[in-house]
């Protein structure tokens, strides 16, 4: 490290009062500075530390950190005094250096100066540690009901996997619901595949309203520091008792729940081991003398947070989904193949929230390259697989299993019968969108014959994924029709003919026909939201960029 | 072979000629001929002849829908009220077809329409009936002026308002216009066919205005493309206005709101565009109408549906749309 380019850099900033003990250890340079600004009465303090990799990042963190554990208090300083800052990308330690300072310099006169309060919701500091060298994560969300201030009661949940964290074997959870000691259980609202998933795991909760914590935002690290009522003591107190034999070691969670921001509720898990409840046993006195009666308190030890996560609806998906008008259609995919797939998967990562899928058809191993199924589920059922794929994608979503002969024989066989075509239109009505990936033109023809009150689009490609046609009922058959025979040039002479078997297929890799999707997907979420017009289109590549063509 | 964009045209509208349904229409002809004589047998001095409009009594028919309409014209001291003529009328047609279970008998915007029962072939006829009073008495005669009555929120007008109009002014505003006939049955095809909700009238009056103020000339295509072209052009326009010749102070352009005049602008342009660049698109706007297709040796070729279903062996399948994987 270039110890006289950093020292005499540091020394040059306007604002850096002088430069204490600054001295070259084997991988970081130490000191400390003295900021004068002229906001501030008197010079602030700050060690310094610039490590190896400086200007560089590393792990995304500044490899240069101040601090001073007297500002503790003050928003953005981290328990062990350092000042939390992220500065901007630099290559050159002079440039860096100034950069950095100036970071230091506007947080002084931020939150020092100004005492600014940030808009921005930042959880509670608290560092997980293992139990046993395991450790344990907690997924929720919020519950349509609200907590009384002292309410206690059981937690069900159940196990998600026991995978790796940080080096350690961590078991995630997640919280199924809250059951209070009296009243109704409040459910976390998973789908219905994660709420009847079994219970694995019993926990406590004690909802205390006001954060856990010191100065703010630092998690109370005793238990002593947890005002826990008797109640709660006792319930602890009985349960270790009743299983200490049964379950000694075991880890169970007790969720401490306090506000965040408005009605928002957060659940802080701290880890109990059966065995090692941090509770003693005291004798009850009257007038000195034991009256035979024993309370639990809790002992000075320190607490083993685990690791919980807000998973709601509107975090889940916080970072970007389809319109809204889009997630909360109930939607039908019929015809889940290469287009199918994608589309019910990329629904589901957009956040929709009710997709039921059918096609009678079985994945096979050859299916994998060009859709969303996987290798390891071997040959299965394509509605199986997928609806597992899309319960692991998203904890929101619903998926109804169907008739797989619906279409194939009931509404092929009777769609001519005016009766019938009335229960058709029926049974579909529940379906706000149809979605026909299908591309069986004898099916096309029946849908866009009924006079359908459900949101009908027809997509299909042609060969090598050249183009994307999508259309609209009532305007699909003729569209669609004519896009193939006489408008498009669809090559059906160069096939993929696998061995043995009679039924050629296209050519085109799951990015060919991906890439398609999405932008089909792109604009059918404009123009259900209402951005665009509802005109079928053709996209097509053209010039080395994709076209949407609107008929 | 490409498709020629004029010949297709001509195919199209032979193909939706109401000479295709001989049968049905006299079917047609004879119950509204029916009504015609139950309501001169009912209302007999309280009217004057009824007669035909709607798109039959205007040539603009096209066989896939068509509506006839039989408008009735009362005399002024009929009835005290627009609304009480409407209900009389409604009262009596329901007397006599509905509750005699011949027909559904249901009162409409401006209309009573009179649904008959399917009959041995299954077809099931409809004649909307429209009463008008005359404006003031003995006036009917030279001016026919007539008030109809709305039942329902449309148009622009509230239910149980009335308004002037004078339906034989409509039917004459089109009267020796075969050019204009001919591109007004082209724009209710494509608004039939492809699930557009505009209004025919609007067609109608759009295209008779196209004709006088722009210069619309040249084949089937040139006339229709020069026709949509004024429509892209104009109707977005605000100073734009569509007089109804039934009543000069009725401007029918504002049953389209300013959404709705940018998106039908939007839409001409779309259709211009896709026919331009590619002839065969025309045949998605303005499809044949296969059940009455008409193949002439100098035709153009209108080949519909899929290669894939033309006859031929049928293994391996050459199914041409893809998306979804066969094994």
């Amino acid at each position: 490290m270039n110890f006289d380019l950093i020292n005499s850099t540091i020394s040059k900033i306007p604002f850096v009062k002088k430069i204490n003990n600054i001295e070259q250890r084997e991988f970081s340079i130490v000191g400390n500075v003295e900021i004068l600004l002229e906001e501030l009465q008197d010079s602030l303090s700050f060690d310094f530390q610039i490590n190896l990799e400086y200007p560089l990042k590393s792990y995304d963190s500044e490899s240069i950190n101040f601090s001073n554990k007297d500002l503790v208090s003050y928003n953005h300083v981290m328990q062990n005094g350092n000042i939390c800052i992220h500065t901007s990308h630099s290559i050159s330690i002079t440039e860096k250096l100034k950069i950095d300072f100036n970071a230091l310099k506007d947080w002084i006169i931020k939150y020092i100066v100004n005492q600014d309060e940030d808009l921005n919701y930042e959880h509670i500091v608290a560092a997980e540690s293992p139990i046993n060298d395991i450790s344990y994560s907690f997924i929720f969300t919020e519950c349509k009901e609200s907590f009384s201030k002292g309410e206690l009661g059981t937690v069900k949940l159940s196990l998600l996997n026991d995978g790796m964290l940080r080096g350690r074997t961590n078991y995630n959870f997640f919280i199924k619901k809250f059951i209070p000691i009296s009243g109704d259980s409040k459910n976390c609202q998973w789908n219905q595949y994660y709420n009847r998933q079994k219970t694995q795991l019993e926990g406590l909760y004690y909802y205390v309203e006001d954060a856990p914590v010191t100065q703010g935002r630092f998690a109370y690290t005793k238990w002593s520091e947890l005002s826990l009522p008797t109640d709660l003591l006792n319930l602890l107190h009985e349960y270790e008792r009743e299983n200490f034999n049964k379950l000694r070691g075991k880890v169970i969670p007790l969720f401490i729940g306090y506000k965040t921001v408005g009605t928002e509720i957060h659940w802080q898990a701290a880890l109990l081991e059966v065995g090692k409840f941090p509770i003693e046993g005291v004798a009850e006195r009257i007038n000195g003398r034991k009256n035979g009666k024993w309370n639990s308190f809790l002992v000075d030890a320190e607490i083993s947070w685990g690791l919980t996560r807000n998973s709601s609806y509107e975090y889940f998906f916080g970072r970007g989904v389809f319109s809204k008008e889009l997630t909360e259609k109930k939607i039908l995919i019929i015809g889940i193949g290469a287009v199918g797939s994608m589309i019910a998967q990329t629904l589901t990562r957009s956040g929709c929230k009710y997709i039921d899928f059918i096609d009678h058809d079985i994945k096979e191993p050859e299916n994998v390259c060009r859709s969303e199924y996987r290798f390891a589920n071997g040959i299965t059922n394509k509605t199986a697989e997928l609806e597992k794929i899309l319960y692991e994608i998203s904890p929101f979503l619903n998926s109804a299993k169907l008739n797989d002969n619906y279409f194939e024989k009931l509404v092929k066989s009777f769609y001519t019968d005016p009766e019938r075509q009335k229960k058709f239109i029926d049974d579909l009505k529940p379906y706000d969108l149809i979605v026909d990936c299908s591309t069986d033109n004898d099916l096309m023809y029946v849908l866009n014959s009924l006079e359908l009150e459900t949101e009908l689009i027809n997509l299909s490609i042609t060969n090598h994924a050249k183009e994307l046609i999508c259309a609209f009922h009532p305007n699909i058959y003729k569209f669609v029709n004519n896009q193939f025979s006489n408008v498009l040039n669809n090559d059906v002479e160069d096939l993929y003919e696998p061995t043995g078997c009679w039924s050629p297929t296209f050519r085109a890799s799951y990015n060919d026909i991906n890439t398609l999707v999405q932008l089909a997907l792109k604009h059918l979420n404009r123009i259900i939201s209402g951005e665009k017009a509802k005109n079928n289109f053709v996209i097509q590549e053209a010039d080395n960029s994709l076209k949407i063509i609107e008929f | 072979m490409a498709v020629e964009k004029s010949t297709h045209l001509d195919d199209v509208l032979k193909s939706h000629r109401m000479a295709h349904i001989d049968g049905l229409v006299s079917k047609h002809k004879n119950k509204r001929d029916e009504i015609k004589e139950a309501m001169e047998s009912k209302y007999s001095s309280d009217i004057f002849s009824p007669f035909n409009s709607g798109s039959f009594g205007k040539h603009t028919a096209i066989n896939i829908k068509f509506d006839l309409d039989l408008v009735v014209p009362f005399k002024r001291d009929s009835f005290d009220t627009i609304e009480n003529m409407f209900n009389d009328v409604y009262d009596f047609l329901y007397k006599e077809y509905h509750e005699s279970g011949i027909a559904t008998v249901r009162k409409q915007k401006v209309s009573i329409g009179v649904l008959f029962n399917a009959d041995a072939d299954g077809d099931e006829i409809n004649i909307d009936v429209v009463p008008g009073r005359e404006l003031t008495k003995d006036t009917y005669v030279d001016e026919k002026d007539l008030n109809i009555y709305f039942n329902e929120d449309t148009w622009g007008f509230t239910k149980g308002t009335y308004t002037k109009t004078n339906i034989q002014a409509q039917i004459d505003h089109i009267k020796a216009k075969d050019n204009e006939r001919k591109v007004i049955r082209l724009l209710k095809i494509w608004k039939n066919t492809n699930g557009e909700k505009y209004k025919s009238f609007l067609l109608e009056l759009l295209t008779i205005k196209a004709f006088d103020k722009a210069t619309i000339s040249g084949n089937n295509w040139g006339k229709l493309k020069g026709v949509m072209t004024y429509i892209k052009d104009n109707i977005t326009k605000d100073e734009f206005t569509l007089k109804d010749p039934g009543n000069s102070n009725n401007d029918v352009v504002k049953s389209l709101d300013s959404w709705g005049r940018q998106a039908l602008s939007s839409k001409m342009d779309t259709m211009i565009t896709r026919i331009e660049e590619n002839a065969e698109n025309i045949k998605f706007y303005f499809p044949i109408n296969e059940d009455f297709e008409v193949k002439e040796e100098n035709s153009s070729n209108s080949s519909y549906g899929l290669k894939g279903s033309s006859v031929g062996p049928s293994i391996p399948s050459n199914n041409q749309r893809f998306g979804q994987d066969e094994l």
